[in-house]
């Protein structure tokens, strides 16, 4: 039973090893977080704005980056990504160059357009690498509200269409008076 | 009066006054009103954002003043020589300008009238979201050019063609092709195809800038390139439409 234990544990300390000194090897530095404003129940319609960080750690200077906000909705049996489109219009930062030492901090407006549970996230990929960074994850849930008021839009779909008839019976009564009088 | 007066105000008269025009009105209340209650009767929809709710139905609104210009353009000349008033309206005192201008003018106020039924239902949906005032704004700022070039577009297939059927069908056709945008996502859109249209077509720069100003609130700075575009598409049309009136076809 030791034996096997022992065995264990070298395996979970390859593995431990293993992801620390893939870490380390990493040559930036990515990290995310929310605005400090941001409201703290936030509900559709409203403002978020994010920060993410990306500061070079390695010797060689980073060209070509590109950085880019993912959104995933993770409702329970409605986990899908979710297409920006309508949420931001700024979604990505391109063509960047970061010289060893130097940071680029950006901020990832975003407007909450349904409600629901979402991860936002952050890669980061460069020209010469073939890997993707990604930020630590932010969790948030977006408050449903109704937007469209029935009570407001009934009398004005109801009311326009009867004004518009009012007014063709109008003039149809009028048109033909005139044509009585001569 | 002057004389391209005189023809606008027959033209709009046409539109307001006679039982055909107003059937024209209310027929576009009738869709803004299933289009409000679809919205509010499909839960999905009602809750979409009151901006996104804006946008569409000024996408919808857009859609159907040009295709109100598209039918009174291809009315304007290929009409009179069907019912067999062209001949005596060009022997007439009237320069193509002024006829052009009338005709014009016939087509602004019908817009106008368009533009002042759909601003009750705009206020419905929009008045508790956001950019309510701007998405009004922009869609006269820029519905006002697609619309015109529209009916000029038309104006220059009836006059060439002398022919209200060719003239409808070849700008209708033009128009759904133009107000595709409405209908396919924006990830079709994305492709290279999909955003060299988006380049040069004015319908679907109208559409981006109320996406723009109404769903993102970005700035009148950032509309500029999609207002030089629609400015242009309406010169064009412009152009033509005093190209082809000057030799409308008789045969």
């Amino acid at each position: 039973m030791k034996k096997w234990k022992d065995i264990l544990l070298v395996m979970v300390t390859m593995v431990l090893l293993a992801a620390a000194s893939s870490a380390a090897e990493a040559p930036l530095i990515l990290d995310l977080h929310p605005d400090d404003n941001n409201p703290s129940a936030p509900v559709m319609g409203d403002q978020l704005r994010f920060w993410s960080t990306i500061i070079n750690t390695g010797a060689d200077p980073i060209e070509g980056l590109v950085a880019w906000i993912s959104l995933v909705e993770i409702d329970p049996g409605n986990e899908q990504p979710v297409e920006l489109e309508d949420w931001s219009a700024h979604k990505a930062v391109t063509g960047a160059a970061l010289k060893p030492g130097v940071s680029l901090r950006t901020d990832w407006p975003m407007r909450l357009i349904k409600g629901g549970d979402y991860r936002v996230v952050v890669s980061v990929t460069d020209r010469g690498s073939h890997t993707v960074f990604t930020s630590p994850t932010i969790q948030f849930n977006v408050r449903q509200k109704p937007v469209l008021q029935a009570g407001r839009v009934l009398p004005v779909a109801a009311g326009v269409p009867l004004l518009i008839i009012g007014l063709m019976v109008f003039n149809k009564t009028r048109q033909r008076r005139k044509k009585a009088q001569v | 009066m002057k004389t391209h007066w005189t023809i606008a105000y027959k033209e709009s008269a046409q539109m307001l006054r006679s039982q055909r025009g107003l059937l024209w009105v209310l027929a576009f209340s009738g869709l803004l009103s299933s289009f409000s209650l679809l919205l509010v009767s499909n839960t999905e929809l009602s809750l979409l954002d009151n901006a996104q709710v804006v946008y569409m139905m000024s996408g919808t609104v857009l859609a159907a003043g040009a295709l109100l210009a598209a039918i009174l353009g291809s009315d304007a000349y290929a009409g009179e020589k069907e019912r067999g008033t062209l001949v005596p309206l060009l022997c007439a005192p009237v320069s193509v300008t002024a006829l052009l201008t009338g005709k014009a003018l016939g087509m602004l106020t019908a817009w106008g009238v368009m533009f002042a039924v759909a601003t009750p239902y705009l206020w419905t949906v929009g008045a508790s979201g956001q950019n309510l005032g701007a998405a009004l704004f922009y869609l006269a700022l820029f519905g006002t050019p697609v619309v015109l070039g529209f009916g000029y577009l038309a104006m220059t297939v009836s006059a060439r063609t002398g022919s209200v059927l060719a003239s409808l069908l070849s700008t209708i056709t033009l128009l759904m092709l133009a107000a595709s945008p409405l209908l396919i996502g924006p990830g079709l859109r994305g492709t290279t195809i999909g955003r060299a249209l988006d380049a040069v077509n004015p319908f679907a720069g109208a559409l981006n800038t109320f996406d723009s100003v109404i769903i993102d609130s970005e700035p009148f700075s950032a509309q500029f390139a999609r207002l030089l575009l629609v400015v242009v598409w309406l010169g064009l049309c412009l152009l033509a439409a005093r190209r082809s009136a000057a030799h409308p076809n008789f045969q």
